[in-house]
């Protein structure tokens, strides 16, 4: 008698199709959770709506993972604020700044694209990770506390619900985001070298610190 | 005063957008979905619309259909300024009646010049 056999280290199933506009992510088949996956780089997206698991590795990032509850879309994104003159000093990120303005982008980006997928914005769950003190050449600044401040201000300003957070600290963290049951699984990368961490997040640093945040404008005739 | 009626479901982004506009000596309204905004603009006196595309109930393209049956809104500007960049989208825009298409994230420089050469 033949049986059908299924192994976590090879797939099953097909994997799902990349939504519109996110073929450059990274996307495979992770044997240790036997599962597809998308991995997401520091200034990157995505969203699922076929049951991916998306991974990402943050130090002083943050990535908001964000869920319709119902409907098993969701997606995480992953930024941080660019450092600006006024959020140099301590006390309280002006919503209206600079940098907040980065923020409230890529929260947006996010935001918009689970709607657009068949979200519903009264049905968001938001969950939040990252912001560790870890980048040693700006810890002065504390950047992580500034990008944790800034996510709880933006979800409180669009009334949106936070379920579950894990922020700050020294240690960079892996986390696995599973969209359809919003499910979280997060690893403190305490002994491993973290320099890989350290310098991804320096070079995009650098890029939005360097380069102005803008669109196209286009009118019409 | 010149009047704007500024559309986006997001608090935050209304917020920015107000503050810029508010700070170059405009008056805002602000809408936050495509019917919020439609009824705030059939009050009339509104001079140029900036309106985000996906939103709940009305979103941004049905806004444009929407205001442009209205006599009043024949020919009053009116800009999208949305995450949208794909050209499908645009020419759904240009062909809906927008006046104009910018892409988040904005520069307040820019956005501000914008609003000023449309005004004319």
């Amino acid at each position: 008698m033949k049986h059908s056999v299924t192994s976590q280290f090879q797939p099953s199933y097909p994997q799902p199709k990349a939504p519109k506009g996110f073929t450059h992510i990274n996307r495979y088949w992770d044997k240790q959770q036997g599962v597809y996956a998308a991995k997401i780089l520091p200034g990157q997206f995505y969203i699922s709506t076929g049951g991916e698991m998306i991974v990402t590795v943050l130090g002083s990032c943050i990535s908001a993972c964000v869920r319709d509850r119902y409907r098993g879309i969701g997606g995480m994104n992953h930024f941080m604020l660019p450092v600006q003159r006024e959020n140099l000093d301590p006390g309280v990120l002006s919503a209206l700044s600079e940098s907040a303005r980065y923020g409230n982008w890529a929260m947006e980006y996010l935001i918009n694209e689970i709607l657009k997928n068949g979200g519903d914005k009264r049905h968001l769950e938001v969950k939040v990770f990252g912001g560790g003190k870890v980048l040693e050449s700006m810890s002065q600044i504390d950047i992580g506390r500034k990008n944790i401040e800034f996510v709880h201000q933006f979800i409180t300003n669009e009334g949106l619900s936070l379920a579950a957070e894990d922020v700050g600290g020294l240690f960079p963290r892996k986390v696995l985001y599973f969209p359809d049951t919003g499910s979280v699984k997060v690893r403190k990368l305490k002994t491993v070298r973290n320099d890989v961490v350290f310098e991804r997040e320096q070079s995009y640093a650098r890029t939005i610190n360097n380069t102005p945040a803008q669109g196209d404008i286009e009118l019409f005739d | 005063m010149t009047k704007i009626l500024a559309v986006d479901d997001s608090a935050s982004m209304r917020q920015m957008v107000s503050f810029t506009l508010q700070g170059a000596g405009y008056e805002v309204v602000e809408a936050c979905d495509g019917q919020d905004a439609f009824d705030k603009a059939k009050r009339g006196g509104v001079d140029l619309v900036l309106s985000d595309v996906n939103m709940p109930v009305m979103d941004g393209i049905a806004l444009i259909k929407n205001l442009r049956t209205l006599p009043d809104y024949k020919f009053t500007p009116i800009l999208m300024l949305t995450t949208e960049s794909a050209a499908d989208k645009k020419s759904e825009g240009k062909a809906a009646g927008a006046t104009g298409w910018i892409v988040k994230p904005f520069n307040p420089d820019q956005l501000l010049n914008t609003i000023k050469k449309v005004l004319g």
